[in-house]
């Protein structure tokens, strides 16, 4: 692009300068929430999440630490405060006994209702395979779960027995057809570029997810992660990570196989049947308010990042002690949440409406980084669309390169 | 105080043999400092000194002591650094006195720069007091160092005193050998006044602080002084003592050590080495100055960020006020900027310089690999001193290229001798000597500069457990097969990463420092190229790959904060770089060309 071009897109760009909304969108009330329930049968290699394993024990007291924390976040003179999607997280609740698990609806029940006005609230809960019996589907769907996300991994045995997890192809089918009875949306997750997986063997995996009729699909290549034994075990030597080409060629063909098939892909690791994105999700990803509670939980609330402490025992002993459970407290400026908006936003592969930009988060995004965005849509990172700026293919595979630039001023 | 009363002295000690206790425990048995003042090692005041254990800058400290004899004396100690890089404020310090302490550690004995320095010392004709520390060691062996003492020195068994500056025990024996057996200066107190200046620091509220010791008449307060050498007169505001602190009196007399205040504004108007006497045709003759530093290591200092240029000068020169013994000019870099060509003592001095600028001006720099200095015949018959490889010449205009030659004299336990060799066979070197001392060796090797200063002295210590020690001193230049080895980034010579290196090991050398490279600088958007080269001839290759698939899988409410501060991290990271061409290139990255790629 020469500069004259360029220039014509620096002033039809800033043309779009909005004057920027009256209240920025974290500022505005939560409608979601997460719920991190940190229990696990057993922890799986690569995983390193806030959880602790096999502690069946210690359910009924993090019960009474979540009830606490409700009550110290939300307090007890409030109505009950209207949201529109709820996520419970793990760790995996379904290990919750079906008793407990009503216990826990009913604690939320005490601080959350449907937002009337909303039409089609999102329930959404994390479900193994293997614990989705048809007594759990109908219970879970009884209390209102709207959606189950499944911890699929993979459908093939050496694939499973690598990342250790204890099902096999047939139980997530089975688990898949009683969600899809009782009409609840289904959503799989899957992970790919473990150890030496071949091209054809991901294909037969990403087939087999295809014939389970999800509405929603979730790729993660398979990541090494401090503390893991997985991390262990790459830097033995014992566990290859994937050479880059690879992971790319994965990552191209699960783009082409599940866009060829009808799919929406639209966040970088998140593809959907249209009109059913998650609807939680897309909230960390549009820079509004949320809510979370249970052990290493994060939330962001009147713009402000919190994470609990994530070890399971200490969270609970805090709560018992009423002391906050919060390890973490980040309150940047709007200058730096408008970039967070921004870099966040960019997740979403239809990218960010600037003229959305500037009424959202009442920043002039010119002045943050235009000069940064306009290099990034002459190398072709990025592609315009209108006033609407969003990542090309080639953009989006190196796309964490990208955003330490939008993070601060040069 | 009459001068038979005054005793000046240092202590010479190899680092970590107990100096600076041994000079607190003197402060407090002297009453100079009492124990509830008595910060650990009083005199290492500078916070990089107490970071690392060593004293680097000369310090001054006056003392009262009244002797068994019912007499009053005043004693100054004159600190000394411990490290070979610092040989030349050693030679400032030897200059101030008459005696000096030979402090060696009761375990480990004699080291080969304890030598070096009483060498020094005898050769200034100082008295020497051979003290052996640590003797509250359980597992001291002060009988076998106290022959080797003999041995090395030639004095008496019974002249070596032995203490433990830990406990106290053995002090007053101590202070009594340093009135009865060092001997007083000799000064005409009736002549012109003049004074050595041995060191100076500035003061925010009283301006330049200058250390003086009074070799001849006396100065009083409020008298009119001149720097000879600089050539400016001042009046004298203040004089006194440091006891440590700064105590004033009337006036300095002949042989006493202590400080001027006169209301100099700059360090720059005050050099160490220079004479003050008074001003018109009266005046003192000069005192022969100190001999000048030899640089040995030079490196190229730059600016992280471009803009601080001038940031980094002003340090630089602020440094230099208070450690002559260092030097920087300008210069250009293609690949890193505008920045500066500094010469130091050795390694360490240059690691120390670094920090002191990182913590006391708070500024990020990129260092370049450090280089000799090296001479160049050229076919014109002209001689040209290199400082940094990119200076060198084409091959056809050099008629003889010449790198400087160290003899290194290494005292190590007679077992590890074959290590040694071995050791510097590798760095072709050329042995000059060996001889038995008390169970010790000492061997001497003629070897290049080069080789010593980049890793010698770890592997030293590395092959002998520890027990071995070295000291190095400039002998000359020699000719020798050398090449410049350049690297290419995609295509571009970086000059700053050239190296000089010996041309039979050359071709080696380009292909572990392109490999190196190719693990420090990280994946880009295009594939990179790292070459080297010899005159033109490309010897190695590496490909950095191009940067494919860098996206986070997961990214949720909890992702969030986690990336947020990974990426703000990179960016600054990212400040900490130098961009060749479009390539971002690592600080690390300009240390890598130091690998020789032995284990």
């Amino acid at each position: 692009m020469d500069s004259r071009t360029s220039n014509k897109v620096k002033c039809e760009l800033s043309q779009v300068l909005g004057p920027g909304g009256t209240r920025p969108v974290w500022k505005h009330d939560s409608k979601s929430v997460y719920v991190h329930i940190p229990f696990c049968a057993q922890r799986c290699g690569y995983c390193n999440f806030a959880l602790i394993a096999d502690r069946a024990d210690l359910v009924e007291s993090f019960l009474e630490a979540l009830a606490r924390e409700l009550q110290w976040r939300l307090g007890t003179e409030h109505p009950p405060r209207s949201i529109e999607t709820l996520f419970l997280g793990g760790g995996t609740p379904t290990f919750l006994s079906l008793a407990q698990a009503e216990r826990l609806v009913t604690l939320l029940r005490k601080y959350f209702v449907w937002d009337a006005q909303a039409p089609n609230h999102e329930w959404s809960v994390e479900a193994n395979p293997n614990d989705l019996t048809s007594e759990a589907v109908a219970h879970w769907s009884e209390l209102g779960v709207t959606r189950f996300s499944l911890g699929v991994q993979s459908f093939r045995a050496a694939k499973l027995q690598l990342l250790e997890r204890t099902h096999r192809a047939l139980d997530i089918q089975r688990a898949c057809d009683l969600v899809r009875q009782h009409g609840r949306q289904l959503s799989l997750d899957l992970i790919f570029a473990v150890g030496d997986e071949t091209l054809a063997e991901w294909e037969s995996d990403l087939r087999a997810a295809i014939d389970c009729c999800p509405q929603h699909l979730s790729t993660y290549q398979l990541t090494y992660e401090k503390g893991t034994q997985f991390w262990n075990r790459l830097q033995r030597g014992l566990l290859n990570e994937a050479d880059q080409d690879h992971a790319l060629r994965l990552y191209q063909r699960t783009r082409e196989m599940l866009l060829a098939d009808g799919f929406e892909h639209y966040e970088v690791s998140n593809f959907c049947r249209p009109g059913f994105r998650s609807r939680h999700n897309c909230v960390y990803w549009s820079g509004r308010p949320y809510w979370a509670f249970g052990p290493g939980a994060a939330g962001y609330i009147d713009g402000c990042r919190y994470v609990n402490h994530s070890s399971t025992t200490t969270y609970i002993k805090r709560m018992a002690l009423g002391e906050s459970p919060v390890v973490e407290l980040d309150n940047d400026g709007d200058e730096m949440r408008a970039r967070e908006y921004f870099v966040f936003g960019m997740r979403m592969l239809e990218g960010v409406d600037l003229q959305v930009f500037a009424d959202e988060t009442g920043q002039n995004w010119e002045c943050l980084f235009g000069d940064q965005l306009r290099h990034d849509l002459e190398i072709g990172y990025f592609c315009r669309n209108n006033h609407r700026i969003q990542l090309t293919p080639t953009g989006l595979y190196i796309s964490d390169t990208l955003w330490p630039n939008y993070l601060s001023s040069s | 105080m009459s001068q038979d009363k005054i005793r000046n002295f240092c202590i010479i000690a190899h680092i970590d043999h107990g100096k600076s206790t041994l000079a607190d425990r003197l402060l407090e048995h002297t009453g100079t400092v009492s124990t509830r003042e008595m910060k650990n090692q009083l005199l290492d005041d500078l916070e990089l000194e107490r970071e690392r254990g060593i004293t680097i800058k000369a310090k001054a400290v006056t003392m009262d002591y009244k002797h068994r004899d019912g007499q009053q004396y005043e004693l100054n100690l004159i600190d000394t650094p411990g490290h070979v890089d610092f040989h030349y404020e050693v030679s400032r310090s030897l200059a101030c006195c008459e005696g000096a302490l030979l402090v060696v550690d009761a375990f480990q004995g004699i080291e080969a720069q304890t030598m070096a320095n009483t060498y020094a010392a005898l050769d200034q004709n100082l008295q020497i007091i051979p003290v052996i520390n640590k003797i509250d060691l359980q597992h001291h062996r002060a009988d076998e160092v106290a022959e080797e003492i003999v041995q090395v020195l030639g004095v008496e068994p019974e002249s070596i005193l032995r203490c433990s500056a830990k406990t106290g025990l053995g002090i007053p024996e101590l202070l009594d050998a340093i009135i009865t057996r060092l001997p007083p200066p000799k000064g005409d107190l009736s002549g012109p006044p003049q004074a050595m200046v041995f060191d100076s620091h500035y003061d925010d509220y009283r301006g330049v602080i200058t250390y003086v010791r009074m070799t001849q008449g006396e100065i009083n307060k409020g008298q009119k002084i001149r720097f000879l050498r600089v050539g400016q007169n001042h009046d004298v505001l203040e004089l006194g003592h440091f006891r440590p602190q700064r105590v004033s009196t009337n006036k300095l007399s002949a042989g006493q050590v202590g400080y001027l205040i006169c209301n100099i504004k700059s360090l720059t108007e005050v050099d160490t080495g220079d004479t003050v006497s008074i001003p018109g045709d009266h005046a003192a003759p000069p005192l022969p100055g100190y001999k000048k530093p030899k640089r040995m290591v030079y490196c190229g200092l730059y600016p992280s960020d471009g803009q601080e240029f001038s940031e980094l000068r002003d340090s630089l020169i602020k440094l230099q006020i208070n450690d002559p013994s260092f030097e920087f000019e300008p210069e250009s870099s293609d690949a890193l900027g505008f920045g500066f060509r500094c010469g130091f003592l050795g390694l360490l001095h240059m690691e120390i310089i670094q920090q002191r600028l990182e913590q006391e001006a708070n500024l990020d720099l990129v260092q370049t690999a450090p280089n000799v200095t090296y001479e160049i015949l050229l076919r014109s018959g002209e001689v040209i001193e290199i400082h940094k490889p990119q200076d060198v010449p084409d091959q056809g205009e050099i008629a003889e290229f010449r790198q400087p030659i160290v003899r290194c004299n290494f005292l190590v336990p007679e077992e590890y001798v074959g290590t040694i060799m071995k050791l510097c066979q590798e760095r072709r070197g050329v042995q000059a000597g060996q001889e038995y001392l008390g169970g010790r060796m000492l061997v001497t090797y003629d070897l290049p500069l080069a080789e010593v200063i980049y890793d010698l002295h770890d592997k030293l210590k590395s092959s002998t457990r520890g027990y071995g020690t070295m000291d190095y001193e400039l002998i000359g230049y020699q000719p020798a097969s050398l090449a410049r080895v350049d690297i290419l980034v995609n295509g571009n010579r970086v000059d700053a990463l050239s190296i000089i290196c010996n041309r039979d090991d050359a071709e080696r050398r380009g292909r572990v420092v392109a490999k190196k490279l190719k693990d420090e600088i990280s994946r880009h958007m295009f594939e990179i190229a790292v070459q080297a080269a010899i005159g033109g001839k490309i010897v190695a290759r590496e490909t950095v790959k191009a940067l494919r698939k860098n996206v986070t899988a997961k990214c949720y409410g909890g992702d969030i904060s986690r990336k947020k501060k990974l990426w703000a991290k990179q960016r600054e990271g990212k400040k900490r770089m130098k961009s060749v061409g479009n390539v971002d290139i690592p600080q690390k990255a300009f240390m890598a060309v130091l690998d020789t790629g032995d284990k």
